[in-house]
């Protein structure tokens, strides 16, 4: 190979590599933003358990909790791409991704009942066996070379998860799709369209994991944050177009 | 005949609050028809109405009048239901 064949092909080695880290600085970055997006959420996801005192609601806020911690996870991964410990972080956030969409589809599934003792009694029978079962699998993570258990390969986990995970978000989207169709106003019309976008974020995930395309990883980030954004528009809507009214209010 | 969801005691405080606030409205306040308007027992009132004072979200339980703290947490009770009809989330509605 001559001097200058061989300068070319550093070069093209080079750019390579320089394309490889910015898309690792814009995956940390969409990981990050949408973990930031989710922790806001909890803000006001946490209202309704705080202001009914009942107990079904606090899967609301566990659930964006887990959502946020999940994409953190991913982020931290793409970080620290080196670090002894990437591999655990990976599965911790797959198995935290997938208790979150659990703990969603719970709240509504159990939204709708009537909440009398026995609705109350399955309904901690099944939050405490998510728990339980929570913390079990991180017990399994992180002690991966325990006899009892081994973990299966993780790109073929990753895919079982995501169609779980859309199964439980398609479930939430259409919860929510017949309380609106059953009351309709067009304000109820934003939080279906968030889930629907969770679900073919995870959908666009999915196909990425089985193609490795590139627009299917852009399309599930991009469809991701829209989502959380929806969220965030209908939050804001209700706790912070109240508080400009008043302060318009105040100004007349 | 329809059966009333039970109500949580944040309901039924929310529910006499706002009685109160729509009695202050109309003038003077009658605490018979805060009683028809919120739908409990007179004897049940008048315990909520002492808790209520307790918690500082009414002036006191003769004459009954939110207080600002009563006013920002009937506000933002309202705003909570709000967020859950949006969110799809069902709260005592079937009645």
């Amino acid at each position: 190979m001559s001097l200058t064949e061989n300068s070319a092909c550093e070069n093209k080695i080079s750019h390579k590599a320089q394309f490889k880290n910015m898309s690792n600085v814009a995956l940390i970055l969409a990981e990050l933003v949408s973990a930031a997006l989710s922790f806001t959420l909890v803000r006001f996801m946490v209202k309704p358990y705080l202001y009914t005192g009942e107990g079904r609601y606090i899967g609301l806020p566990f659930g964006f909790t887990f959502l946020g911690a999940s994409y953190l996870f991913m982020g931290l991964t793409f970080l620290m791409d080196s670090h002894p410990f990437v591999e655990e972080m990976k599965w911790l956030q797959l198995f935290t991704e997938a208790y979150a969409f659990a703990f969603l589809a719970v709240t509504y599934y159990f939204s709708q009942k009537e909440f009398q003792r026995s609705t109350r009694l399955w309904w901690q029978f099944i939050f405490s066996g998510l728990i339980v079962g929570m913390i079990a699998t991180y017990f399994v993570i992180f002690e991966p070379y325990s006899p009892m258990f081994t973990l299966p390969n993780y790109d073929v986990a990753d895919r079982y998860i995501s169609v779980f995970d859309i199964i439980l978000a398609s479930y939430v989207f259409v919860y929510t799709l017949r309380s609106h169709t059953l009351n309709p106003d067009p304000k109820t019309l934003w939080a279906p369209l968030g889930y629907l976008l969770l679900a073919f974020g995870e959908y666009s995930h999915l196909i990425w994991s089985l193609d490795s395309s590139f627009s299917a990883l852009l399309g599930a980030y991009i469809i991701r944050l829209a989502g959380l954004l929806v969220f965030l528009l209908v939050s804001y809507g209700v706790f912070n177009a109240s508080q400009a009214r008043k302060a318009e209010e105040g100004l007349k | 005949m329809k059966r009333l969801a039970r109500r949580d005691i944040m309901k039924i405080y929310c529910d006499v609050l706002s009685a109160v606030k729509s009695e202050t409205n109309n003038g003077e306040i009658v605490l018979t028809r805060v009683q028809q308007r919120t739908n409990v027992p007179f004897d049940r009132l008048k315990t909520y109405m002492s808790e209520l004072v307790a918690l500082g979200l009414i002036q006191s339980e003769c004459s009954p009048q939110l207080t600002e703290k009563g006013e920002r947490y009937l506000a933002e009770y309202e705003k909570v239901l709000d967020f859950m009809k949006r969110m799809g989330l069902a709260y005592r509605e079937k009645i």
